[in-house]
């Protein structure tokens, strides 16, 4: 899942896969804006074939916080 | 051509296209429903119809929701009967839609259920809010009204034109001093704002309508402007499926942020090896060509960038203020570096390096606040606080900004000062300064070193960023800060021991 979603990530930032790690903030770290980071969710849907809730991502802040939201989708 | 009330913008285009599409939205992932002009004014006079029998005609209107046919003809049902509406932000926390809720004196407020939580408190926060009616609920109850249901108890036509002097609405910006302000406007302010210049974009332009509803810029440009050249307005349900949208409704024009456009060029450079061609198929598909961008300044380079796969983008230029749109570059006279020529109803002059404006789209003033008004309104002159000037053309300028306010990429208006004072009452933050870096709110503090030594603290910078996790959980998302310098001299002062900001 981690290695799934850095590869998306590196679509939306100028950042290498291995300075992508779990407590890496989307924002603060890696760069992204908040557009940038609502266009990887859709991504995501796509990718992963799930339906994000908007609500339930606003305050999402690092990868490995992603990576345990959507393992709760995909179960 | 020019109309100086909502209303005649609505009527004219149902006499031309009444039974075409006026708005299209998704009722599934892949399904799409559409109203049509009739539908739009039917269902409009309708929603008046229901504020007459509620006894609520001539009284302000709270509405709050995403992007949704309910919202649009509360929207033209209220303005349309003479009411006031005031359209707040949905990403507000409840206290804080209920404190504009009281201070707008609405007396309705129109939910989406996204905000159950501000219509479970409204009623006990807002002595004035009389009715409460929700977009979905199917039946009424004592809590609140049935949106659709109202609308069928009240069918039949409602016949009257508003004065083009009369208020229509009450928009909220924020304010250099982190009070956010009521900005009234009439219905000639906001209908002139979006008719009086001749676009040339053809009628029928199928637009996508990408930005928050409650923002003035996406109100004249999608909802009035769009609905005066009969335009098919299609919702996109949420940001994070713009991308997908796009290939859905297939729009030829979007309205966006600067933050929007950075992350949409990222997509066609991605591809770029392509022939551009190609890419702008793949990501906008082969119909579309404009994006009016506003809400914030676009860098150039973008624009230049846009047209390699052409696409025109017409940077254009207001504030809410201006019901909002001050000047726009035409398509077929660019200028990238310029925010475009001043609109027909609009004329301006550069006071002590700042831009003044006047004309038919300056708005009356701020709801109750005199004193406020005062300040930013002079002989119908109203002082943008920004620094520009305009050429002999007509093309406006800008050159920096002289009130103390962020404008975001996404077109939000943040007072730094707002979110100083917030933070200065934690006990470590001994002086602040906050500041928009690189696209993002940024907060440099130094800490309060009596409190470092008396508390023992070792990882000051750590403590720190936990204060602003804490305040970032329960802020509007555009007023998070995404970066934190810390200090380790104190910041230098002006002669009134204020901290110096430039």
């Amino acid at each position: 899942m981690f290695e799934r979603l850095v590869k998306i990530i590196c679509n939306y930032v100028e950042v290498e896969p291995e300075n992508i790690h779990p407590e890496s903030r989307f924002m603060e770290d890696l760069g992204f804006t908040s557009f940038d980071f609502m266009s990887m969710l859709g991504e995501i849907e796509d990718e992963f074939d799930v339906e994000v809730e908007q609500s339930e991502v606003v305050n999402i802040r690092t990868v490995q916080e992603a990576v345990d939201y959507l393992e709760t989708l995909v179960k | 051509m020019l109309c100086s009330t909502v209303r005649q913008i609505l009527v004219n285009t149902e006499k031309k296209y009444g039974p075409e599409d006026a708005v299209r939205y998704k009722i599934s992932k892949n399904e799409i429903e559409s109203k049509s002009y009739t539908q739009l004014k039917n269902d409009s006079e309708s929603f008046s119809n229901v504020l007459k029998s509620l006894g609520e005609l001539g009284k302000h209107i709270s509405v709050i929701g995403m992007t949704s046919y309910e919202w649009l003809v509360t929207y033209f049902g209220t303005v349309n009967s003479g009411s006031v509406v005031v359209p707040l932000d949905v990403n507000l926390p409840a206290e804080d839609v209920c404190d504009l809720i009281a201070r707008s004196d609405s007396t309705v407020l129109v939910y989406d259920e996204v905000r159950k939580d501000v219509a479970a408190i409204a009623k006990e926060r807002c002595p004035q809010l009389k009715t409460m009616i929700s977009m979905q609920q199917k039946e009424n109850d004592d809590h609140a009204l049935s949106f659709w249901k109202l609308l069928e108890e009240n069918r039949g036509s409602f016949d009257y034109d508003p004065d083009p002097d009369q208020l229509c609405t009450i928009m909220f910006t924020s304010g250099t001093t982190g009070k956010s302000k009521g900005v009234m406007l009439t219905h000639r302010n906001a209908a002139e704002n979006a008719t009086c210049l001749e676009m040339k974009i053809p009628e029928r332009t199928v637009i996508m309508t990408v930005l928050p509803i409650h923002h003035a810029y996406c109100l004249s440009m999608d909802i009035l402007k769009g609905t005066s050249l009969g335009a098919v307005i299609c919702i996109n349900d949420s940001l994070m499926r713009v991308a997908k949208n796009i290939k859905l409704f297939k729009p030829e024009m979007i309205l966006m942020v600067p933050l929007m456009i950075e992350t949409m060029a990222k997509k066609l450079e991605d591809a770029s090896l392509l022939p551009a061609k190609i890419v702008k198929s793949q990501v906008f598909g082969k119909q579309f060509h404009t994006i009016c961008s506003g809400g914030a300044y676009l860098d150039p380079k973008y624009i230049d960038l846009f047209k390699k796969y052409d696409i025109v983008i017409q940077q254009g230029y207001g504030m809410t203020e201006c019901s909002p749109v001050i000047s726009v570059n035409q398509s077929w006279n660019i200028r990238s570096d310029s925010v475009g020529q001043l609109l027909p109803n609009c004329e301006a002059k550069t006071v002590d390096g700042e831009l003044w404006v006047k004309g038919s789209s300056v708005m009356q003033g701020y709801y109750k606040m005199p004193e406020e008004t005062a300040e930013t309104l002079e002989d119908g002159w109203l002082k943008t606080g920004d620094l520009g000037y305009v050429d002999e053309d007509g093309f406006v300028y800008l050159t920096g900004r002289k009130k103390n306010l962020i404008i975001t990429k996404n077109g939000e208006n943040v007072s730094p000062e707002e979110l100083e004072n917030v933070l200065s009452t934690n006990r470590l933050v001994g002086e602040i300064l906050v500041r928009e870096k690189d696209g993002v709110i940024e907060a440099e503090i130094y800490p309060d070193q009596d409190y470092v030594k008396k508390k023992r603290i070792k990882d000051v910078r750590a403590k720190l960023q936990e204060i602003i996790d804490e305040y970032n959980k329960t802020a509007a998302p555009q007023k998070r800060i995404y970066s934190l310098i810390v200090r380790d001299k104190e910041f230098e002062k002006t002669t009134t021991r204020k901290i110096k900001r430039f």
